[in-house]
């Protein structure tokens, strides 16, 4: 039995998350959206957990406060510099460079992160994808056995949808 | 009104993308000449900077004992600008400010420019400008390292740090918009909008992530950008001279920064928005908004300028007293002045909510604001150095030809910059303004439902 792809365009971001929820609720799993703008509904309607994106954020920022220390104190015992027999480490200058560290590393980590868990840059378009998805229209992308492949086109025509294709791969 | 409901809010999206796109299509004649005219007086400048290395210093007015002056004020005011651009990006996102959205995107932009701007001035400052890598930590073979008791080393790492978190957090806003400008443009366009999309298609799996992380750089920008104005002031606070010496410098500077900043995106937005036709996107609603801003933070500024007096006063320090007379009333005191009368009493007129959306009368007023402000930095740098400690020290300043002609070719570089932009990536983020239209479209079902 082969693979199809059906591919449900909606006008509504409300539209294609009630499809979304018919899907779930008919125990069909394989698909993915597209879609303009980030919806919370769409989001919701997934159920997908929050990104770990936040993770790699916070090794970067821990990493950065690590660098900012190991930089300060390191070049300080490298160059020892005696002014008036003050204590060798200034900790009040120190906590600039190792603020700014922490978030030169913070952010960059999220930024990369965002790069590597979404799998950019991508070369080959994802299947499914039509140039509205990236304007005005929300669209919903479901892989089945061709078997289903009426009934979801059903279900997608009944959510709502605005437009359905069946693209046979 | 429940049938209403059943017709999508105009606009809808696809007005939006009309409206946006519209702006950059091919660019006419007088849009070249603008950019030629600015980038002629860049290259008179660079030039200029040029003959500085080759002869040295000296062909500035710098003497002892003011040897930071029209630069190092460029330095400041340049930051200053950018500052804007991340609190209406980054601070007002946290807060979810619906009048954001129209605006952050030129914001950020002119946040970008401003500091590629200010980094250019410590640079063209020095002496031996290709001695410039002393300033970063690099394992040396003299074991020479940078002091990082120095302010002038924090202010490398903040400007860099500031520099690169915003291109960063930037470059993501624009992924999204640029993807669309994709599947909407033709020719060479496609391929460079296809190259720098970088495959963004805006799946859930890109969004789930996309979101998360614009939220934490949000996050990350909101304390950097007032840490970047605090360091920058430290340049001057943690040194010894009356004038610079005050512990009020960071929130001072901050203020003024995001005072001068706004004024600048306004000074921008006004004649933009009628040049591109963008005026359904920027409306009255966004301009009432950010002169708010402007007000608010000319009151925190006039405020900051009425403590620095009365700490001066009430601390007793006779040499410090002087410096402060003659701030108000030596030979420069026209300058302190001009910027009481652009950064303290002009603004006042703002709270008058019909000049508020005069945008003429806007514009002008945030001229003003622009030219105070730079007033503001000069007369703190330069006119603390005139009146040291020993009256012997004192001594005028007067800027070169090269120091005037590097200061215009500093504004030309990023007028330059920001109208290359304008024509080439999307000014107002699209898909923001689309989430507005989903905002608005399920508020206006709420009111419905409540009414039923």
């Amino acid at each position: 039995m082969s693979t199809v792809t059906v591919i449900g365009s909606f006008t509504d971001d409300e539209l294609c998350a009630h499809a979304i929820e018919a899907l779930r609720d008919a125990s069909i799993m394989d698909f993915s959206t597209f879609s303009p703008i980030p919806s919370h509904r769409i989001e919701h309607a997934l159920g997908r957990s929050r990104s770990p994106v936040r993770w790699i954020a916070l090794a970067g920022g821990i990493l950065g406060v690590l660098a900012g220390l190991a930089i300060t104190i390191g070049t300080t015992y490298e160059w020892r510099l005696n002014a008036g027999g003050r204590p060798l480490l200034s900790w009040p200058p120190f906590i600039v460079i190792t603020f700014e560290m922490m978030i030169l590393l913070g952010g960059i980590f999220s930024f990369f992160g965002v790069l590597f868990l979404a799998g950019l840059p991508a070369l080959e378009a994802n299947r499914g994808y039509r140039a509205r998805f990236s304007a005005d229209r929300f669209g919903l992308v479901v892989r089945c056995d061709d078997g289903q492949s009426a009934r979801v086109e059903s279900m997608l025509k009944e959510a709502g949808a605005e437009e359905v294709l069946c693209d046979a791969a | 009104m429940a049938a209403a409901l059943k017709q999508p809010v105009a606009p809808n999206f696809g007005d939006i993308d009309r409206s946006v796109l519209r702006v950059m299509e091919a660019a006419g004649r007088a849009y070249w000449i603008w950019v030629g005219f600015c980038f002629t007086l860049v290259a008179i400048a660079g030039a200029m900077w040029a003959r500085q290395i080759y002869s040295g210093l000296g062909v500035t007015g710098l003497r002892q004992p003011v040897m930071w002056a029209v630069y190092i004020t460029n330095f400041v005011f340049w930051v200053g600008i950018a500052h804007s651009g991340t609190l209406i990006s980054a601070i007002l996102f946290l807060f979810r400010t619906k009048w954001r959205t129209a605006v952050y995107r030129a914001a950020e932009t002119m946040t970008i420019f401003a500091v590629a701007t200010a980094g250019l001035f410590p640079l063209i400052h020095l002496g031996r400008v290709w001695f410039f890598y002393w300033l970063l930590p690099y394992p040396n073979e003299r074991y020479l390292q940078p002091d990082f008791r120095s302010p002038l080393v924090w202010d490398a790492f903040a400007v860099g740090t500031y520099l690169t978190t915003s291109t960063l957090f930037w470059t993501m806003g624009l992924l999204p918009d640029i993807a669309n400008a994709r599947e909407a443009a033709s020719g060479w366009r496609k391929k460079f909008y296809t190259a720098l999309a970088m495959g963004w298609q805006g799946t859930d799996r890109q969004w789930r992530h996309y979101s998360m992380a614009y939220l934490l750089l949000a996050g990350l920008a909101t304390p950097l950008v007032i840490s970047v104005h605090s360091v920058v002031s430290w340049d001057f606070a943690m040194a010894q001279l009356p004038g610079w010496h005050s512990t009020i410098f960071a929130p001072y500077f901050v203020a003024g920064a995001i005072f001068s900043g706004v004024a600048m995106v306004l000074t921008l937005l006004i004649p933009m928005r009628k040049w591109l036709g963008i005026e359904d996107l920027l409306t009255p609603w966004h301009f009432d908004n950010l002169a708010k801003v402007v007000l608010l933070t000319s009151l925190v500024v006039s405020y900051a300028y009425v403590t620095e007096a009365f700490m001066t006063w009430y601390a007793g320090d006779p040499i410090e007293q002087m410096t402060f007379h003659m701030r108000y009333f030596g030979a420069w005191g026209w300058m302190y002045w001009v910027m009481v009368l652009c950064n303290c009493l002009i603004p006042l007129l703002l709270f008058s909510p019909r000049i508020r959306v005069n945008l003429t009368a806007l514009w002008i007023i945030t001229i003003f604001v622009n030219i105070g402000m730079w007033f503001e930095r000069f007369v703190i740098i330069a006119g603390s150095l005139t009146v040291n400690f020993e009256p012997s020290q004192w001594a005028g300043y007067h800027p070169s030809i090269t120091e005037i002609a590097i200061t215009i070719g500093s504004f030309a570089w990023f007028l330059g910059l920001f109208s290359l932009f304008t024509k080439f990536l999307p000014i107002v983020s699209m898909t923001e303004l689309k989430e507005g239209i989903i905002w608005l479209r399920k508020a206006l079902q709420r009111e419905v439902a409540k009414a039923a």
